[in-house]
Formats: structure tokens, C-alpha cells, sequence
């Protein structure tokens, strides 16, 4: 038996006769009552959640993994079109302000059993060392009360299992990948040819998608709707790389299941969850609370959980709770090109450069930008002619084009900021929740990484061939929200995830990152919770 | 349409739908009904039959609720905003020619339009930026998810569970023809951008400011 099989067998754990889910497994998914105070309950099953289900089912746990959107069937479930894979976004109401507003939705929010990995593109990078201290190096951010190597076997855990596949990777950390880079299409064939004729570096991939048959997941048949939901079991996400083994080892997957509120005793202790399931409401009791609700809904599952214990929300003596959220500048340019690109075809990530990720001293700005192609399916390229500001017969021209574009795109290092925060609103949900306002303001450093990301972006473009160029500003990506600190004045968890002010509740998604890079943060978050899977079977296994 | 065979059966009663006939309108109402055909007809310049039913489609999405879900803290929550700026586009009209929006001349609906685009802070005291981005949000996204549409772009549609094999500057499937008109659109799209600019040049001189009392 492979090493990666022998820690999580999920990919051998799914059919390999054409069809994507295990109907089995699922039918005999063990259940727990609501009375039975079960070893931890985790709220969101996406990339943190799915896999500290997977780790502490394996070692016995009695775990209950929550998820407010649906147990997806790939088969079922899933369209093979743009529009048609709506009902893949977290759709709830929330409030967008602050002077930049970000777009939430299809970019950044999932719903349901995988999280956002379900229609992330796939890009699967890891951070840098230099990403966990640039409070001390560069004087912005913070640093994080861990180290790149408390992670760094954990990356490659994921990275096995998920699989990732790309070429031997030059920055960071060198590494190589378990998976050999994937044949590109046009759009990052183009990408890659600007980059060599513009003298920057590049390397295909790193992405979560299978090259090759691995466990029972066929090989990418390149049709280009990654953001869609992957159709063929090809793509990497918590639903099929780690949700299956954690049925194997007795977890339950509650779906359709929306956690409102966090219970805790007069000793400031968590004893479970309240959640809403049809309509009714239900209190799952548990020893450990795990949340992973990623940047917007955990900070606002605590804000929601405030108490007599925390009148101003969970865990919120210090004003932390909701603060230092981020999202990454991402900036896509698209160049017109004599040939057919046909963007369209072969997944929209393809290859990437990171080699301007770290702070350059000679730049007037601090840390950077890692650069990406992205291919965008109609509907999203339409939002990038309307940011030119057209709209009828212009609009109409250009997209009658569309097979001529190909579109790169730049991840910019946001830096962390305490008004960049989510705050309760003064609407509610179906449920009578109040629901999050998101704010969101620039500052100058962050302005100035765009600009640089856009020249690099144009200057792609004019050495690959391409004619003209468009560039829409937009952003990609949450993190932070929560973020891990030394201090409960300075954070909301320690670096073991567990919560400050009440000592059996612990995040494990995105939002305790205290910084993020220019890497796209998923893989991360999966080593994040791999190894508080670790650290919570040594300190609370309790049996 | 004619690959519609090589579709998985999840995917294909999905596109169908968008085929069928549509009933009445479910949402917009027989008074906000003019406005909002005219209104999403000029965003995509679909002056002439026969037209991808835009206007049914966004009905629908309103009318099931399926949103975004978020919304901007200046606008309320999608289907308020779409009913408030279809009034707001019958009051504009009334202050700049006494009649609803529909009953301007296509000219003049489309200089309305183009008010919205450029206006920098409030329009009929909505936020001008994030309503078009509402509009031209629900226009495209329903527009350039019918079959028309991707023909006229040249996209393959859906993918599963066949997938692509040619995969190349200029690489085409055995089904997949050479785009027919390969002409560069960009140097026509300036002309009509200058043209349009011209025109709202012209007409600035005798607009009122937005913040200015209808006569």
C-alpha cells in the first residue's frame, strides 16, 4: 500500500465506473444523536474542515462535520456551464462597504459539502518562509506565532494527496511535485511564451488536479469549467480528497445544516452548536468546537454567539474578532492575439511565476505579486469588457471576438488591516441571523502592488505577441478574520488554533492566517488543519 | 446546438430551459415591464428580433430568488434595486422629456444609459457605479449563457463528459470551425466609443446637472 493511501484513502474510496460519488459510503454514514456529546462537532466542511473531519476520524474521534449548503453528487448535482453552477456560491445575504467593496459570490465563497474548493480554479500554491515574519523584515503585517517549517511537512502531505502536479518549483522553498506539469492550451501557452520573452521565470502549474489516473479518480479530460465544479473527480477538494475516508473511519457529514451560534457554560467552555436543519433548530453537543466557517461567516458565527460570558461576541474581549481580514489584489489583463486562443479549453489555471513574490528593495513598496494565467469562461471575460465601461453594440463587438483573448492575471499581497474587518449588519438572514458587513478599504502599498502587477501584466502581453490589452481591477481570495496571534490583544487563536477565551473552541480555516502571501491560500489552509488534527489529538484526545 | 448529443443529462435540461418559451413575467410588474425590456435590450444591443430573452431571463432569476447575495451597503438587496432604478429611469425620462422611459426614442434611452455609466456619484440619488454594475451583472450573466450567444462568440459550450483533446495556439476539435470573421474589433470599437463620446460631449452643454431641478 502507497504512503498516501495508507493516511487517507479517499481516492480509492470513490467508484471507477464512470460515476463520481459513493453512494454506499454515504448510505452508511454513521449517526449521531443530538444528545450524545460526541468528541468535536466542526462548523464548514471546506478545506480546513474537510480535513480535520478526515485526521481525527482516522484517529477515532467521534466527529460531526457541519455544512450549510448541500452534500454535493458531482453527477447530479453539478452543470457543465457558467451560469448553471450558481447554486456553488455561498448566495446568503451580506453587506459589502469601505472604500473598496469586494464582489463576494463566485470569487471567493462556497456553499456546501468542499467549501470553495469546489469552484476554485485550482492553483495550489504553498507560502513562503519569508510570509511568516514580515512584520520583522519589512515592518508591515504582522508575523505569525508559527514558522514555515511547523508547516512544511504538512504541505507535502497535501500536496500528495490532493495531488498537486507542476514543474520542480524554484521559489520559497525549492520542491518538487508528485504529479508531472499538465499539457497547457492556448491561453497558457501564450502566457508562457510572454514570460520567456519578457526574461521572467515560469513554471507550469502547481495545480490540484490529478495528471494520470490516482486511486480511483480518472485523469483531467481538459474541458476548461474548473470554477464550475469538477464533473470528472479530477480536480482536488475536500468532498472527494478527504471527506470520503473521514465516512471510512465513522465521521458524519451533517448537511444542509446552518450552525447559528456557539454554546457556551458559565465556565466559559464550549458545550456545542446551535444549528438550523429545515427549518428547525437543534443543539449538537459536543467536547470540542471546531470552526471553520472561513474569513466572513466564523467571525460572524462568534459575533452571533455573544452571551453573558462575551457580551460583545465570542472570544471578542480585545476587539479582535472580525479584524485584519484580506483579500488579494488580482488584477487580470487580457490581450488580443492574431491566433485562436480558444480560452476557453483546458483548465483556466495553467502556469504561474512567482518571481515577484518577495520585497524587492529597489521598489518603493513592500512584499509583491505572483502572476497566473486565468482563463475566463464568457460570462466572467463579459465582466471584463464592461470594465473598459462598455456596454451594447461595443460590448457585443468584442466579445464576438472572445476567441482571440488570452487573460493573465496577478495575485498582489493585500497587507493586513484593523478596519478591514467583518461586523454584524443590521438585516438578518432566513433565519433571523444578523448577517455579515464586510468592509473594505486600500491602502497605499496595496494600490501600488497593483500598478506594478498591471505593467508586468501589459508588458506579458506586447512580448507574446498579443495587439491591444484590457485590464480589469478585482480581487480574489479571503483570509484572516480571526488571525492566530502571541497575544489574545493581538489575535483570536494561539499557534496551536485554539481559541483564547474559551479553551475547548478552535478555528481551523483561513481566517487565522495573519498574513497571506501573493499564494493562492488553499493548500495552506489544508496544512493548517492537518496539523491542528495533530496538536488537538495530543491535547484533548480525552479518552 | 448541434453538440447538444455529447452532453451529460445534468447539464443538458439546464440549457434547454433557456430554449423554452417563457410565460408572463413573474417578477417585474405590467407598469416596470417597458423600462426593463428597453433598458436590458439597449445593454447588449439587441435592437432587432430575434433576441435572446433577456428580459424573461432576468424575470426569472428575480423572481426564484436566486441572487448574489450581496449587495453594497448604499444599494438594497437585488430585487429592490432592480425595481427602484426602473422607476428612477421613468422619473429621469419624465424630467428630460415629460414621458416613461419607454416612450423615449431609442436615442434618447441610450444617452440615459450612458448618464448612469459615467456618473461618478449619484444618479436619481442611487449610487450610479454599483447600479450599473447590478445591471450590466444580470444582463451579461443571462445573455452570454444561451446557445445564441456562444455561437456568435465562437464557445463550445458544455464540455462533459467529452472534453477537449486539441490543445493549441490555432488548435481546433474536429466540430470546431475558424472563426469567419477574424477582423480585429478593437478599431472599430474605438470609433463607435469616440462617436459616443462626441454625442455626449454634444449634449452635455444642454443636460442639467444631475443635482439640478427639473424645469
Amino acid at each position: 500500500m502507497n504512503r498516501v493511501r495508507a493516511r487517507n484513502e479517499s481516492a480509492w474510496l470513490l467508484p471507477n465506473d464512470g460515476t463520481r460519488t459513493n453512494h454506499r459510503l454515504r448510505h452508511d454514514m454513521r449517526h449521531f444523536d443530538t444528545s450524545e456529546v460526541v468528541d468535536a462537532v466542526v462548523v464548514g466542511c471546506g478545506a480546513g474542515g474537510g480535513v480535520v473531519t478526515q485526521r481525527l476520524a482516522r484517529r477515532g474521534w467521534k466527529v460531526v462535520a457541519f455544512d450549510a449548503g448541500p452534500f454535493w453528487d458531482p453527477d447530479r448535482d453539478w452543470v457543465s456551464d457558467e451560469a448553471g453552477a450558481h447554486d456553488l456560491y455561498w448566495n446568503e445575504p451580506r453587506v459589502i462597504s469601505g472604500s473598496d467593496p469586494i464582489q463576494l459570490g463566485a470569487n471567493n465563497s462556497g456553499r456546501g459539502v468542499g467549501g470553495s474548493m469546489v469552484h476554485f480554479a485550482g492553483y495550489a500554491p504553498r507560502f513562503h518562509p519569508s510570509d511568516f515574519a514580515i512584520y520583522s523584515t519589512d515592518g508591515v503585517g504582522a508575523d505569525w506565532p508559527i514558522a514555515y517549517d511547523d508547516l512544511k511537512a504538512h504541505y507535502e502531505d497535501m500536496e500528495a494527496e490532493l495531488p498537486v502536479a507542476g514543474q520542480a518549483w524554484p521559489w520559497g522553498h525549492p520542491h518538487r511535485y508528485p504529479h508531472s506539469p499538465h499539457p497547457m492550451g492556448g491561453n497558457g501557452l501564450a502566457f508562457v511564451r510572454g514570460c520567456e520573452a519578457a526574461g521572467i521565470e515560469v513554471r507550469v502549474g502547481p495545480v490540484a488536479i490529478s495528471n494520470g489516473r490516482f486511486g480511483n479518480r480518472p485523469h483531467c479530460i481538459y474541458r476548461g469549467f474548473c470554477l464550475q465544479g469538477c464533473k470528472v473527480n479530477a480536480k482536488a477538494s475536500p468532498l472527494i480528497t478527504h471527506v470520503p475516508d473521514a465516512l471510512a473511519h465513522g465521521a458524519e457529514i451533517r448537511s444542509d445544516a446552518m450552525v447559528g451560534r456557539i454554546e457556551v457554560d458559565r465556565a466559559r467552555r464550549a458545550t456545542g452548536v446551535t444549528y438550523f436543519h429545515r427549518d428547525r433548530e437543534y443543539l449538537q453537543r459536543a467536547r470540542v468546537v471546531i470552526v471553520a466557517g472561513y474569513s466572513i461567516e466564523t467571525p460572524r458565527l462568534f459575533l452571533n454567539s455573544a452571551c453573558r460570558e462575551f457580551p460583545d461576541g465570542l472570544c471578542n474581549d480585545f476587539d479582535q474578532v472580525g479584524r485584519y481580514v484580506m483579500v488579494q489584489g488580482a488584477p487580470q489583463t487580457s490581450g488580443r492575439y492574431p491566433e485562436e486562443i480558444r480560452s476557453y479549453k483546458a483548465p483556466p489555471p495553467e502556469a504561474s511565476s512567482e518571481a515577484f513574490y518577495e520585497t524587492d528593495p529597489a521598489k518603493p513598496y513592500k512584499r509583491g505579486f505572483s502572476l497566473q494565467c486565468i482563463s475566463p469562461l464568457p460570462i466572467t471575460f463579459a465582466e471584463h469588457v464592461v470594465a473598459q465601461g462598455y456596454w451594447g453594440e461595443t460590448l457585443r463587438e468584442y466579445m464576438r471576438d472572445s476567441v482571440h483573448w488570452a487573460t493573465f492575471g496577478a495575485l498582489c499581497e493585500f497587507l493586513p488591516l484593523p478596519e478591514n474587518r467583518v461586523t454584524l449588519a443590521d438585516e438578518q438572514d432566513r433565519h433571523g441571523l444578523p448577517v455579515a458587513n464586510f468592509s473594505y478599504s486600500l491602502c497605499d502599498n496595496d494600490r501600488a502592488l497593483v500598478r506594478a502587477a498591471t505593467e508586468v501584466l501589459n508588458e506579458l502581453h506586447q512580448k507574446a505577441g498579443a495587439e491591444e490589452a484590457m485590464t480589469i481591477n478585482r480581487y480574489a481570495h479571503l483570509i484572516g478574520g480571526c488571525r492566530m496571534a502571541q497575544s489574545e490583544e493581538s489575535g483570536v487563536v494561539d499557534a496551536n488554533l485554539r481559541s483564547f477565551g474559551v479553551p475547548n473552541l478552535f478555528i481551523v480555516d483561513g481566517s487565522v492566517c495573519p498574513t497571506q502571501g501573493s499564494a493562492n491560500p488553499a493548500l495552506t489552509i489544508m496544512a493548517l488543519a492537518a496539523r491542528a488534527a495533530d496538536y488537538l489529538d495530543r491535547a484533548e484526545s480525552g479518552r | 446546438m448541434s453538440q447538444a448529443e455529447s452532453w451529460d443529462e445534468t447539464t443538458t435540461p439546464v440549457i434547454l430551459r433557456r430554449l423554452a418559451r417563457h410565460g408572463a413575467p413573474r417578477f417585474f410588474s405590467a407598469d416596470e415591464e417597458p423600462a426593463a425590456r428597453a433598458l436590458l435590450d439597449h445593454l447588449l444591443a439587441q435592437n432587432d428580433e430575434p433576441k435572446v430573452p433577456v428580459f424573461e431571463m432576468v424575470d426569472a432569476r428575480l423572481a426564484d430568488g436566486q441572487p448574489d447575495g450581496y449587495h453594497y451597503d448604499d444599494l438594497p438587496r437585488d430585487p429592490a434595486t432592480w425595481r427602484w432604478s426602473l422607476q428612477a429611469l421613468d422619473a429621469a425620462a419624465r424630467e428630460r422629456a415629460g414621458v416613461r422611459f419607454s416612450e423615449l426614442d431609442p436615442d434618447g434611452q441610450r444617452d440615459l444609459i450612458e448618464d448612469v455609466r459615467i456618473c461618478d456619484g449619484r444618479w436619481q440619488g442611487l449610487p450610479a457605479g454599483h447600479l450599473f454594475g447590478v445591471w450590466m451583472r444580470y444582463a451579461c450573466s443571462s445573455f452570454y449563457s444561451h446557445p445564441w450567444a456562444w455561437n456568435e462568440i465562437g464557445f463550445g459550450g458544455p464540455a462533459y463528459p467529452r472534453g477537449y483533446k486539441h490543445l493549441a495556439l490555432d488548435g481546433r476539435e474536429p466540430w470546431e470551425v475558424q472563426e469567419v470573421d477574424a477582423h480585429d474589433p478593437i478599431p472599430w470599437a474605438d470609433r463607435a466609443e469616440d462617436a459616443k463620446k462626441r454625442h455626449a460631449d454634444g449634449l452635455s452643454s444642454r443636460r442639467p446637472a444631475p443635482d439640478e431641478e427639473p424645469a
